[in-house]
């Protein structure tokens, strides 16, 4: 493979954090961004957090009550196809892009392209169906499609920025915007990309988070500081989040021809589904153990050579059981130890865009040097047995790491990461 | 690309907003406009329908700070494309309760026009019987 990808740009409107350097020093801090909520002012509601996303407010149907902060200046012509989630991954990729370095004729120039993820916008989709049973479908909003449904990400930002690439959204839960990263890597390596845009957004709000209450799925403990503990014996279900990552992958050459900041290359990935449940894991984690395997494959290297492992788990019981069992069969069988931790114990789950913010977040502990540690873990699972665990952020570059995603219908995806030679 | 719009079937009518939904819709715009709206509802004056024509179309205009004139083309002059027109018939159809043909849109090509569209489209629907459908 004579083509290699590097990440060249970074954005982020977590709730951990609105910006690269908030980002790293509550990574590093292991500072979370989950709060107590009341979803639609309902006490009563079992589900009491979530990873919130601070200095915006879009909770109304209407793009004219919107308020961000004064330093993105989003167009009416875009805001008016935005759902609320979209107008953090147009602010994230604004971030992306200065971070890179790139003009608007960078982005025009058919060389590069844009793939997203998210799950669309629940709550405008249902307030624009509501407004149109009202009229009995006589009228509706122009761009009530445009908006809410799947792919509003890639429909609105290849408009507003102009790309003239492969565009495309991928819609596979919670590994989606890793299917993005990883489709993405093929494109620079085949040559048929320069550089691409991958975009994960989601919605914090009632229509995107709690309809995974009716799972189940969601944590009830009230706690913020203890409610997402992945690996954790008393882990009770994950913590739903929202916010926007915008990752800018370079093909190598071009990057460093321009002088462009590499954060790191992105050396591999891989997928393999489990074939086994619409919504629960496998059991002994084979579907991600596959995953894994193809990553490293993919990457040429061995499970020895990882130094960090950014784990999915989303503090599920059945789903972070699955991961270390998947973990074990993979490392702890070939006599490996890499360090894992799950992020998602500081920035709670946030559905599509998980994948491409934790490989953001593996990029960032490549460059700066650091592990993140394991926030919210007091006692581990014993299925994670073998696994090493750390609870505190670790000082030391990395310079191999793994991202795992995985979502429903058992897709797993798995991307190998690797420190930049300058 | 155009937008897809289909002339209205001839069923029941709509419900008419409530005075809360109308107000919601222009909520944004200044006091004259917010009593502009309330004219036309309570006496029908047609001047007011003029008032409100021209701070939606203010709204939705894409080339902002420009004085709007009568003769301005909505696409040519004021950069309106097919999605923001769109738009325009929306919240017209929305606060006015009135419907509005793919036709009748493309007959539409300055504010004038738009101006006078309304009055009709108004006077048609404050003619017709209270239990068919509004213009």
């Amino acid at each position: 493979m004579s083509r290699s990808a590097v990440v060249t740009g970074l954005g982020f409107i977590t709730s951990i954090g609105n910006d690269r350097a908030a980002v790293t020093a509550s990574l590093r801090a292991l500072r979370g961004g989950i709060e107590r909520v009341e979803f639609v002012g309902n006490a009563a509601l079992p589900v009491k957090v979530a990873g919130t996303v601070k200095e915006f407010t879009v909770d109304s149907a209407s793009w004219r009550d919107w308020r961000m902060p004064s330093r993105y200046e989003i167009p009416r012509e875009t805001l008016r196809g935005l759902a609320p989630h979209g107008v953090y991954a147009v602010c994230a990729a604004d971030q992306a892009i200065a971070d890179a370095g790139l003009t608007r004729e960078d982005l025009t120039d058919g060389e590069t392209g844009l793939y997203c993820a998210s799950a669309g916008s629940a709550f405008l989709l249902h307030h624009n169906l509501t407004q149109m049973h009202a009229a009995r479908f006589e009228r509706g909003n122009p761009l009530g499609v445009v908006m809410s449904i799947a792919g509003t990400l890639n429909f609105n930002l290849a408009a507003h920025y102009g790309i003239r690439g492969a565009v495309g959204g991928f819609a596979a839960a919670c590994a989606s915007s890793s299917h993005a990263l990883g489709c993405a890597l093929d494109d620079i390596r085949l040559g048929r990309q320069t550089r691409m845009l991958i975009v994960g957004a989601e919605e914090m709000n009632a229509e995107t988070i709690l309809p995974f209450a009716a799972m189940r799925a969601l944590s009830t403990n009230p706690d913020p500081a203890t409610a997402s503990r992945p690996f954790d014996q008393a882990r009770d279900g994950f913590v739903g989040a929202g916010g926007a990552v915008c990752l800018i992958l370079e093909e190598a050459e071009t990057a460093r021809r321009r002088g462009a900041p590499i954060y790191a290359e992105l050396a591999g990935w891989g997928q393999a589904a489990d074939g086994y449940n619409v919504a629960v894991s496998h059991p002994e984690g084979a579907g991600l153990a596959a995953a894994i395997q193809r990553a490293l494959a993919d990457a040429g290297v061995a499970p020895a050579a990882i130094d960090y492992v950014n784990a999915h788990a989303t503090s599920t019981p059945a789903g972070d059981r699955s991961e270390a069992l998947a973990l074990r069969t993979v490392f702890t069988a070939a006599g490996a130890r890499p360090r894992v931790s799950s992020t998602k114990g500081l920035t709670g789950h946030p559905l599509s865009m998980a994948g491409v913010m934790e490989a953001a977040f593996c990029a960032l502990a490549l460059r700066d040097g650091f592990i993140p540690g394991n926030g919210n873990l007091i006692q581990p699972d014993e299925a994670c047995a073998g696994l090493h665990l750390p609870r505190a952020t670790l000082d030391g570059a990395p310079r191999l790491v793994l991202n795992n995603s995985s979502g429903f219908g058992g897709s797993n995806v798995c991307h190998v990461l690797r420190r930049a030679e300058n | 690309m155009s937008p897809a719009m289909s002339p209205p079937p001839a069923t029941a009518a709509t419900p008419a907003p409530s005075p809360t939904a109308a107000e919601a819709l222009i909520r944004h715009f200044p006091a004259g406009v917010h009593a502009a709206y309330v004219r036309l509802r309570d006496t029908g004056d047609p001047a007011a329908a003029d008032t409100l024509v021209l701070a939606i179309v203010a709204d939705h205009v894409p080339q902002k700070g420009r004085a709007l004139a009568d003769t301005h083309e909505l696409v040519a002059d004021l950069g309106f494309d097919s999605v923001a027109i769109s738009e325009v018939v929306f919240f017209l159809e929305d606060l006015l309760q009135v419907r509005v043909t793919n036709a009748e849109i493309l007959r539409v090509r300055t504010i004038g026009d738009l101006r006078a569209f309304v009055r009709t489209k108004l006077a048609a629907s404050a003619a017709a019987p209270a239990s068919t459908v509004r213009a």
